[in-house]
Parts: C-alpha cells; structure tokens; sequence
C-alpha cells in the first residue's frame, strides 16, 4: 500500500501513473507555448498533437510544399481528419513561417561544442 | 492477446482517443473555441478522467534547452530523446564504446503506442501463414524448445540513422548517427520456421505483423508492417528472437519477441511480433509505400518535388563509421601530442575493408587498425593512435570503406524526401589546452 502510494506520488508529477513503471512510458505534456510563435501555432499544435508529439513537426524544417505533401501522407495514410481550405491555409502559413528548411545548408546537425 | 492495456494508461489511451474523436468530428474552427475556454484539457482537469485531474501538473514545463536526455527505468541518462509521442531517443555516438551495446545504451525507436508488457511471455503467439504448405500457430514458449536456437551478436540501425545530415531537412526524426547498436541476439532462424511450413513456389516476401497500437488509437491500422525479399528472410541471420544480451528481449525492445533482419533498415525487425505472412509479391504495409523505406532511383534535386515512380525500397544499410571515444566535446591538457580514438563501424550487408581517420579536415588520412567481426552482421571495432603537431583545435573525422570499395562522404548526398541513405563521415571536436 505504501508502495502504491508512493507511485501515485511520483505519477502526480508525471501527469499519469504507469501501471507497469518498467514498460510504460507517459510522454511529458507539451503545450503551444513552448513552441514558435506565429499566427496558427494553436490550431497547429492541436491538429497534429491528437496523435503525436509536436516535437516530431518541431524537428523538421521544410518548405511549405513539404509541409503540404506531410500533411497529405497524414491524411492518407495516419488517420488524420482532413482540413478544410481555411485551417490547412492557417496551419500551412504557420508551419512554414516557423519551421524553414534550416540554414546553414550541410552541417548535418552537428553542431560545434565550443560555439559561443 | 498479449497487449492488455490496463489501469491508467488505458485511462490514457481513452483520453486519447476521445480528444481525436472530438477533433475529428467537430474541425478546427470548433478547436479554436475550445482553446479559448476549455483547453487544455489536461490541465484543468475538465472533461478527463478524475485521476489525470488530481495528477495534473499546475503548468507545463518549460522547454529544456540542448538535448533532452532521456528518463526511462533502465535506460542510461545519456540518451537523446527525439520524440516521446511515440518514444524515440538515440545514443550519443561516445555512448556506443562497448564490444556488445549494454541494453541500457541501446537506442529506442517506437511507431506507434508502446505495449503493456507481456504478463506471460511463453504464451504469446506467432503465427506464420499466406503462401505456406502449413500454417504455422506457435507459441514462444514451444519456439524456445521445439527450436535449435543461436545467439549472434548483429548490429540493428534505424533506416532513418543519419538523416541529420540532409540538406535541405528531410522529413523524420533527425537522427545523426546514434540510431544504431549492436547487440547479442538469442534466437532461432526464421528460415527453420519457413522450412517446417513449407514455403509455396509462389511465395516472394514477407508481411510483419505486431502488437503495438496505432497513435491514432485505431486498432485496426497496422503501426507499420514492412516485409523482406524472401531470400532475406531465408538467411540465417534473421532470426525470431527472445532475449538481447543474454536477457529477456525488454518490453521496450520488442519483447518478449522480435524479429532481427540483419543489415537492412531496423523496421523490417519487427517488434512485439505476432505474424508474418507470406506474400506472393511485394509487401504493401505502412511503411513500404511511396517514400517510406525508400531511396530515389534517378537522383533527385533536394528539397524538390517527389515521384513515387522513382523510388526504390532501400534494402542494404549504408556503410558507417563511428568515433566512440573521444566524446565530441572533450578537452585535453596543454601539451597533449597523442590520442587514442576508439571506434565502431559497420556496413550492412557487407563487411568494412577499412577505416581512416583525419585531423585535417581530409586534407590527409591515416588508417585506423580495424578488427574482424565476431560473426556476419557484427561491428567491426577499430582503434588509432594520432599524433597531434600543436595544442589547440581539432577535428577528427572517421571514415569508413566497404567490402565493395564505397566509402563514406563528406555529407549525405542523394537527398530523398524522408531522408534514408544519409551516412556522412562522423566528425567530433577536441580542444587541446
């Protein structure tokens, strides 16, 4: 009993408590806020995070093209509800406004630990 | 069968699927109302199940800056999440300077929900069935002991390791070089199992089946399902296995039991397996369309427009080399004239023929001493000694060449849209004095 509170404890601070704390995993809740702002960063955040977590969109930076051809595959493929002409306009304009191909080009990545 | 989600996360799981539910059916517009009132849910507890209320946090917290490191019970701190919905995290390259990648270490790739873990392991079913003389029904317990089982140690890579490099992006988690380990698989030959059912003449490819859900919550969508050429599954080195490092294969690995296909894009080793089907042509699962798992026939100008004509499943992982020791960062005492790098590389299908090391940014190379590997599909680890001319700042680059002569580039090249293939030369920093 002791045991089980002190989970619930823990479990307070990670939002769900894990039935199995060996396996599960709860993500951490995300929130609009901690991402770029813009115009659209709501409807966005909520769009995409019905199934996963904005993180995945956060890492990429594309164009509005592939912005367009992932929310596409979404839809096709992942069981997105499609948009109509004014949210994908809104969601578009915002993700690339807020998430460019990233500049420089062909630093993979990597990036320089003794960089001030 | 084996996935029971129970007690809380189903809560979670209900919550899930109860807000797509509503998002699905009520659009954006209605969203952007609830934003100004209810919204978000989770955090003022309307609407959700009592224990999210009471457990619910007083704000989010705030974005960490630098890599997030990951928290997962049993799992090393040094891991770099990527995402946790689903749980994706790789191992920093310095992190990989075992022989034998320790499970803590081993890097973490999810598509969909994660399992509950199997309550009785010995009991989960496989089946094997489609262009087979006899379907096949087992369980895992009558696998361990109907079954001649070998153990190997094989490096498993994520199909997506590298795509960090691509430029412009390319769509995905931004691996750089840490989507990969190698590990001491316990097992039996798919190719034993093939044999006893019978493989018809029409038999071509594989169809993979699992028991992690959907993101979307549907339980009838595969999370992904990707196949092999049937040679490949007759190899015997793609093995059904039990066990990593001497272990229980972890829940969070694919336990109790997986498939390892060697040398191809880590989702062909399907986790949480419960079928493979055989096909009489190729597989067209979630994850073996378009530009999934796939490379582009005719090279294509990056960032520009894709034709799913063009493209190619990509089979073979690309050569790659990795330094493990230094770690990118380190510094060492004015004076330092010599360093001892440890190193990993691998090459697929093949073999590596060689490694060279460079601190003058391939202006010159030297030849790393290279071991063989412990059994096909094994690392290759290497080790240099460098001789450094003054203190200061270097660059080490390593790089790697295959059985066949292809050696590692300086950037990923033969950008695609989901960024496969990319295996530029690891690079790391040192700061001497």
């Amino acid at each position: 009993m002791m045991v089980r509170l002190a989970w619930l404890a823990v479990a307070g601070m990670l939002w769900i408590a894990p039935a199995m704390a060996q396996t599960t995993f709860t993500p951490r809740e995300e929130s609009p806020e901690e991402f770029s702002a813009g115009a659209g960063r709501d409807e966005t955040f909520y769009a995409c995070t019905a199934c996963h977590g904005f993180r995945l969109v956060a890492q990429q930076g594309m164009t509005r093209a592939q912005w367009e051809d992932s929310i596409n595959l979404m839809i096709r493929r992942h069981n997105m509800p499609p948009l109509d002409d004014k949210d994908r306009e809104k969601i578009l304009t915002y993700l690339e406004t807020a998430y460019p191909p990233r500049a420089p080009a062909g630093r993979g990545g990597w990036v320089n630990p003794f960089a001030k | 069968m084996a996935r029971e989600i129970g007690g809380d996360t189903a809560e979670g799981n209900k919550f899930e699927t109860s807000r797509r539910r509503f998002l699905g059916s009520s659009g954006l517009a209605a969203i952007g109302a609830v934003i100004g009132g209810a919204l978000p849910l989770s955090r003022n507890g309307i609407g959700i199940p009592q224990a999210h209320a009471q457990a619910a946090p007083a704000a989010a917290p705030a974005p960490a800056k630098g890599p997030q490191l990951l928290k997962f019970p049993g799992k090393n701190e040094g891991l770099v999440v990527l995402g946790e919905k689903p749980l994706v995290a790789e191992t920093p390259e310095s992190l990989l300077d075992d022989d034998t990648t320790p499970i803590e270490k081993f890097y973490i790739r999810n598509n969909g929900q994660i399992p509950e873990e199997a309550k009785d392991p010995d009991a989960w079913k496989i089946t094997i069935d489609g262009e087979v003389n006899n379907k096949i029904e087992i369980t895992l317990g009558e696998l361990k002991s109907k079954y001649k089982a070998v153990t190997r140690r094989m490096v498993l890579e994520c199909g997506g390791n590298g795509r960090a490099g691509f430029s412009p992006p390319a769509r995905g988690n931004q691996w750089t070089n840490g989507g990969a380990g190698c590990a001491e698989w316990t097992g039996v030959p798919l190719a034993d199992l093939l044999k006893k059912a019978g493989l018809k003449p029409s038999a071509k490819y594989t169809a993979h089946y699992a028991a992690d859900l959907h993101l979307s919550g549907d339980a009838g969508k595969p999370t992904i399902s990707r196949g092999v050429r049937i040679e490949k599954a007759m190899d015997p080195n793609t093995l059904i296995v039990w066990a990593m490092n001497g272990k229980p294969l972890p829940n969070i690995h694919g336990g109790p039991v997986r498939l390892i296909v060697p040398g191809w894009a880590g989702s062909a080793s399907q986790k949480w397996l419960t079928r493979i089907t055989i096909r009489d042509k190729e597989h067209d699962g979630p994850g073996m369309t378009e530009f999934s798992y796939r490379t582009a026939i005719k090279p294509m100008v990056p960032g520009g427009k894709a034709d799913p004509a063009n493209f190619r499943i990509l089979e073979s992982m690309p050569v790659r080399s990795i330094i493990t020791n230094p770690a990118n960062g380190a510094k060492f005492a004015a004076g330092t004239k010599e360093l001892k790098l440890r190193g990993a590389s691998w090459a697929g299908d093949l073999t590596v023929k060689q490694v060279d090391v460079s601190t003058d940014f391939g202006a010159s190379w030297q030849r790393a001493t290279l071991e063989k590997p412990k059994n096909r599909y094994d690392w290759q680890r290497w080790t240099a000694t460098l001789k450094l001319p003054t203190d200061g700042y270097f660059e080490i680059w390593a790089r790697a060449t295959d059985s066949k002569g292809a050696m590692q580039p300086h950037q990923a090249g033969f950008w695609n849209p989901q960024g496969y293939g990319g295996n530029a030369m690891h690079r790391i920093a040192v700061l001497v004095g």
